[in-house]
Order: C-alpha cells, then sequence, then structure tokens
C-alpha cells in the first residue's frame, strides 16, 4: 500500500512513525510505503521518462520551465500531482501484479481538489494535439473510473467545514464523473447526555451528595462535573453541523473519535482502531 | 528571546493594533481567523473613534450575514452601531465589512497596467487568464494584497483588519506581490512569446530545445496561441513590478503589523511557528499572537484528573454508587470520567504548547478562550470581540 503526501509537510510519514520522506517511496510499516510529492521532482521524473533529460540544476535553462509550470497556469502543475499518482498506480510488477494494491492520497484542502482531480479533463480543452493528449485522457480515465478511485470528504462538526464539505460534495455529485467514497468526521467526542449519565452528573453536582462522592473521588468532584458539562457542551454545540452532513450526504458518514495524543503512530492506531470498529 | 504571556496587565490586541493603518491576520486555514479579524476590527472601532474596515475572504455564511454582507463581490456594508450596541458592543468609531472579489482585482490590474485598451481587452477575454486569474497559484493571495493595498491608497478608512486567504501554502499570500510580478516577466514566457512575432528561426538558441518540447507536450495550434496571449501579458510587467514593489514596501513598513491566529491544535500550531519565522526572514512587522480556542485551566486541575479517573474504573463506580446510596451505572460513568480524561488531555497539551509559544515568539499572546457556541451572529462576534 503506498500512501501519498502532497504537500510535502513531513507529517504523514511522522503520522506513520517515520521520519519525512521524498519522492522515492519509503517503506515506513510492513506492506506500507509513503511518498511525498512535489510538482518539481514530478516534472523532472516526467521529462527523464518521457524525453530522456536527465536532471537538471537550478541553473539551467530548464529550471525556468519549471517555474513556470509550477508556478504558472494551474493545470500544468495539477497535473503533475495527479500524473505522478496515475503513473504509481500504473506501475507493475515483472509478473504484471501491480505495485501498489492500494494509494491512499492524503491530498489538499477541500477548496482545491476539484481543479486537481479535473486537471486532466480541463486541460484537454486546450490540448487537442501533441503526446499530452493521451497522457491527459489516461489520467482521466483513472480519477473517473469508480472501481479505481474515490474521493473521500473529510469534515469537522462545526459550521464552515461542514458547508464546504457539502459544497463539494454537490460539485462532485452534479458536476463531475468522480466517485465518492465514505465521509469522515473527524475529531467527535462521545455522547455524554444518556438519561444516565445526565442523572450522574446531577447527583454528583448536587451540593447534599457532595460529600460522599468525596469519599471516593476526592476534592476534585467539582472540577470533574465541570469538565464532563464542557464536554457535553462541545458535544452538543458540534450536533446540528453532524445532523446537517449526515443528511445531506449521498454516502454513508463515518465518525472518527478526537484523539487526545501528540501527532504520530500511537494516534494513527488509535484513529485506525476507531475505524475498524465502524466496521 | 521569551516574554511572558498576556496577563491581567497585558493591553488587549485592540489597544496593542488599533493605531495602525493595516492590520494583517494570518494563519492556517480553520483556526477562526475570519471570525477573529472581524472581531478585532469590531473590538478596535468600539475603543477608538477611528473608521475600521475588515476585508474578509469567505466567512461562514451567518457570519456575512449578521456582518450585513449577502455575497461575495458586495459593495462594502457599514455594520450598524444600533445593531451593535444592542450586542453588547457600543461603538465610537465606525465598522465597514466587505468581501474579497478576486476576479474585480485582477481585472482592475490588467486594465490598469495595459499599454492601451485593446491590449486590455485581449487579456481580459482570453482563455488562459480566465485560468491564471482564476487558479494561478497565488491568485487569490496576490488579490487580497493588492485589494489591501488599493483601499490603503484611497486613504477612506484609518485602520484596514485583512483576514488573509486560506491558501495551500499559508505563507504563500507574503510573498505573493513578488512572485506575480516574476511570473509575468518569466524568461521561459519571453521565449514562448517570441516565436508570435518572430517565427521558431529567429528565437534564441538556447530556448530551441524548450519550445521543441512544449511543440511535443502541447502541439503547435495551442502553443501559438500561447505565444500571443504572453506577448499581451508581458506588456503588463513594468506596472505589475512597480506595483509589486509598492505593497512589498507597505507590508514591511512601520504602519502595518502582523497577527498570526493559531489555536493550540499540533499541526495549525506548527504552521503558526513556520509563520512567525517566515515574518521575521521577510522584515515583516509581527504585532501579536492570538491564540484561539483555549480550553479552561480548570480541565488541568489534578484533583479533578484522580476523580476522573476513579469514575473510569468500574469498582469506583461501584463505590460511589454505595455512598451515594443509588445503582451508578458503571458504562455511564466510566464514560463520563473517560470524556474528562480526554478534555484534560487536551488542556495539558494547551499548556505545554503555549510554553512553547511563550520561548519562540517576543511580541504579546493573547488568548481567546474556547466558546461553545458557533460565531454566527453578532451577539457571537461581540464576545470574542471582548476577548481581544
Amino acid at each position: 500500500m503506498l500512501a501519498v503526501e502532497v504537500d510535502a509537510k513531513g507529517d504523514l510519514a511522522e503520522a506513520l512513525g517515520h521520519p519525512p520522506v521524498g519522492f522515492r517511496p519509503v517503506v515506513v510499516q510492513r506492506n506500507l510505503s509513503v511518498i511525498a510529492l512535489h510538482p518539481e521532482d514530478s516534472f523532472q521524473e516526467y521529462l527523464a521518462i518521457f524525453f530522456k533529460i536527465p536532471r537538471f540544476t537550478r541553473l539551467t535553462p530548464l529550471a525556468g520551465v519549471f517555474d513556470f509550470v509550477a508556478t504558472g497556469v494551474p493545470g500544468p502543475r495539477d497535473m503533475l500531482m495527479v500524473g505522478k499518482i496515475a503513473h504509481e498506480e500504473r506501475r507493475r510488477e515483472t509478473d504484471r501484479r501491480p505495485v501498489w494494491d492500494l494509494i491512499v492520497v492524503d491530498a489538499t484542502s477541500s477548496g482545491e481538489i476539484l481543479p486537481q482531480l479535473t486537471a486532466a479533463r480541463s486541460m484537454r480543452r486546450l490540448v487537442r494535439g501533441g503526446m499530452l493528449g493521451s497522457q491527459l485522457d489516461f489520467v482521466d480515465a483513472m480519477v473517473t473510473n469508480h472501481r479505481k478511485t474515490a474521493l473521500c470528504i473529510t469534515a469537522l462538526a462545526e459550521e464552515m467545514p461542514v458547508a464546504e464539505a457539502l459544497e463539494l460534495h454537490d460539485e462532485v455529485v452534479e458536476h463531475t464523473e468522480i466517485g465518492l467514497g465514505p465521509c469522515f468526521l473527524n475529531r467527535t467526542l462521545a455522547s455524554v447526555s444518556s438519561p444516565r449519565q445526565r442523572r450522574l452528573v446531577e447527583l454528583l453536582a448536587d451540593a447534599a451528595h457532595a460529600q460522599a462522592a468525596a469519599q471516593v473521588l476526592g476534592d476534585g468532584v467539582e472540577g470533574l462535573v465541570a469538565g464532563v458539562r464542557l464536554a457535553d457542551a462541545l458535544n452538543r454545540s458540534g450536533q446540528p453541523f453532524a445532523r446537517r452532513l449526515a443528511a445531506r450526504m449521498s454516502v454513508p458518514v463515518v465518525a472518527v473519535p478526537l484523539v487526545a495524543a501528540r501527532p504520530g503512530l500511537a494516534t494513527t492506531r488509535a484513529v485506525a482502531a476507531s475505524m475498524e470498529g465502524e466496521g | 528571546m521569551s516574554r511572558p504571556l498576556a496577563g491581567p496587565d497585558t493591553p488587549g490586541l485592540a489597544a496593542l493594533v488599533g493605531g495602525l493603518e493595516v492590520v494583517v491576520c494570518c494563519g492556517s486555514g480553520g483556526v477562526g481567523k475570519t471570525t477573529l479579524s472581524a472581531a478585532l476590527a469590531a473590538a478596535i472601532a468600539a475603543t477608538s473613534d477611528r473608521r475600521v474596515m475588515v476585508l474578509t475572504i469567505d466567512p461562514a455564511r451567518r457570519l456575512a450575514t449578521a456582518l450585513g454582507m449577502s455575497g461575495i463581490g458586495a459593495d462594502p456594508v457599514t455594520v450598524p452601531a444600533a445593531r451593535l450596541r444592542e450586542a453588547g458592543l457600543p461603538l465610537r468609531g465606525e465598522l465597514v465589512a466587505a468581501m474579497l472579489d478576486q476576479k474585480s482585482v485582477w481585472d482592475r490590474m490588467v486594465e490598469r497596467h495595459s499599454p492601451n485598451r485593446q491590449v486590455a481587452r485581449r487579456i481580459l477575454n482570453n482563455r488562459f487568464y480566465q485560468g491564471i486569474s482564476d487558479a494561478f497559484v497565488g491568485s487569490h493571495e496576490y488579490a487580497a494584497m493588492e485589494a489591501l493595498y488599493e483601499l490603503h491608497e484611497e486613504s477612506e478608512y484609518d485602520c484596514l483588519v485583512v483576514d488573509t486567504p486560506p491558501s495551500r501554502s499559508a505563507l504563500d499570500f507574503l510573498e505573493a506581490p513578488e512572485r506575480i510580478s516574476d511570473f509575468v516577466g518569466a524568461r521561459l514566457l519571453s521565449w514562448l512569446a517570441r516565436p508570435s512575432r518572430l517565427g521558431f528561426h529567429a528565437m534564441n538558441l538556447a530556448a530551441a530545445p524548450l519550445l521543441h518540447i512544449a511543440d511535443r507536450l502541447l502541439g503547435s495550434e495551442l502553443l501559438g496561441e500561447l505565444g500571443d496571449f504572453v506577448a499581451d501579458l508581458q506588456t503588463l510587467y513594468g506596472g505589475v513590478q512597480q506595483r509589486a514593489r509598492a505593497v512589498s514596501r507597505l507590508l514591511r513598513s512601520s504602519r502595518v503589523g502582523f497577527v498570526v491566529v493559531t489555536t493550540l491544535e499540533p499541526a495549525a500550531f506548527a504552521e503558526a511557528e513556520h509563520f512567525v519565522a517566515k515574518l521575521e526572514e521577510l522584515s515583516m512587522p509581527l504585532r501579536a499572537v492570538v491564540v484561539n480556542r483555549v480550553l479552561p485551566g480548570f480541565l488541568t486541575d489534578e484533583a479533578a484528573i484522580r476523580a476522573a479517573e476513579v469514575l473510569a474504573d468500574h469498582r469506583g463506580a461501584q463505590a460511589l454508587g454505595r455512598v451515594l446510596d443509588v445503582a451508578v451505572d458503571p458504562v455511564a460513568a466510566a464514560s463520563l470520567g473517560r470524556s474528562h480524561r480526554l478534555l484534560s488531555e487536551l488542556a495539558q497539551r494547551d499548556a505545554r504548547q503555549l510554553t512553547r509559544l511563550a520561548r519562540f515568539v517576543d511580541v504579546p499572546t493573547i488568548q481567546v478562550p474556547l466558546i461553545t457556541a458557533p460565531v454566527s451572529d453578532l451577539e457571537g462576534l461581540v464576545r470574542v470581540a471582548a476577548a481581544l
């Protein structure tokens, strides 16, 4: 399996217990490799494969080409990212088996993902001839093949993230042929407002029971109650947005619990375990 | 260098930056930057008799409605003083809100710097231009900086509070003026522009292999069209370069202040650290760091943490049931204990991050406590403004 980071910040490798990686896939766990994409590396590899041009330095005229491609018109820049992923998807072992069974991309933000995923089709409208045409067709076919590619939208139970997630969802459904996978509602807090939970909080908050409760819980009962009430308030404030997301999404919404640990392998495992539990 | 975090004697953010002509609020996406920008502008208008404009990028719909803005590109609107007074914030000055209209900023730039109307029209109608102005890396950032400069030059407002765009790299906007200037004047673009005017044979030999690649990749028809567009685009270079320098000078002047907004969540916090370092590297004046959504200190109370641990254990729940003489559901008790533990762990992480922050910034740090209700009306905005 290959995990792909597109902004090359190193967070993805670190979340999998490994120092930041570069443009070559690095095995970080059993059956799991990570690669960090960068448009310049992608462009160099592209030129090497299709034009047999060796790696160039920043001083050569080709560096100017890179500057144009990577910071200029957005289509080529996005194509370099998606094109590299398509290239990895196409790679085969000597016995013709795919090199990767699954590629998971930690993609760009919801406001920028569609221009990236539709870059091939957008550029195809401009590029009628040239060898790029067939390459664009290949990338577009991969992105729009529902058996191969799914876009998983991730949101938080807050107003703006949910609004953006729904906007992206509607845009994908109405204006593209891209398939959607499950939506992830991240950093959810467990509800603490069942009748039994509420009754217990009321008992602990009741001054008449303070002395008895302190015999078992010590003198932190007041702080405990305040913390639980805050957790309840936070949970409640997110609920309308979580409900709105679930009601409007055409795909299942998977709640992923908030984990307090520092980012790293332990946190990743805790989140993964919660997803396994979701079935 | 380190400085203690803001205490009761530290002046509020509005007092720290309210005397400036431009306040740029920056930080990664999702930290509440837009809300804080609006709240800061309101706080400045409340504590001074200045005319303050907040230029927002993409506010939450209900907040936009609360500020009186109905859509992107809307004209600046004055937030009614009576409405703010009702919400608990009497103004001494005036508060105006506007949203960035990226397209019109770009169009004005083309019109301003084109040598004549004909060239401007050709560029504005070109299909490549549509793509560049919509999605050029940094186009949103450039538009924000250009709009800021235009508004500053017009001198209609005493203070401009600018909410920066949620960038792929949140730092893009700092270098947007230089980047756009470099893009328009790029040497490669000159090479692309030449064939359309002089023909392929007359061009620089160094460019020939590049154009050969471009020709194979794109096809000669598209390449020719691109060349024509680039030739027009390069007529803007002198003006764009001059403007970029002026924006750059403004951003480094003492009339401007940057406020980095962050939460204590690890990814946002790491971005804030980069921001602070980048501002220093670019000699742009950082005035304050605002830490949003800080969890209350009572969550780190050790006695409460111990109580939560006891409650999370079924034996603790049973013992509690005995002393209270009621049936305590151990599952419900454990979930309450775990909920407290989760928040206390987050609060402890926050405390560590705040200590770290004090070590790497030498400007005041303003903490805005977590508000559990969404800030979607003027009352909510006023609550945040009060913290500033």
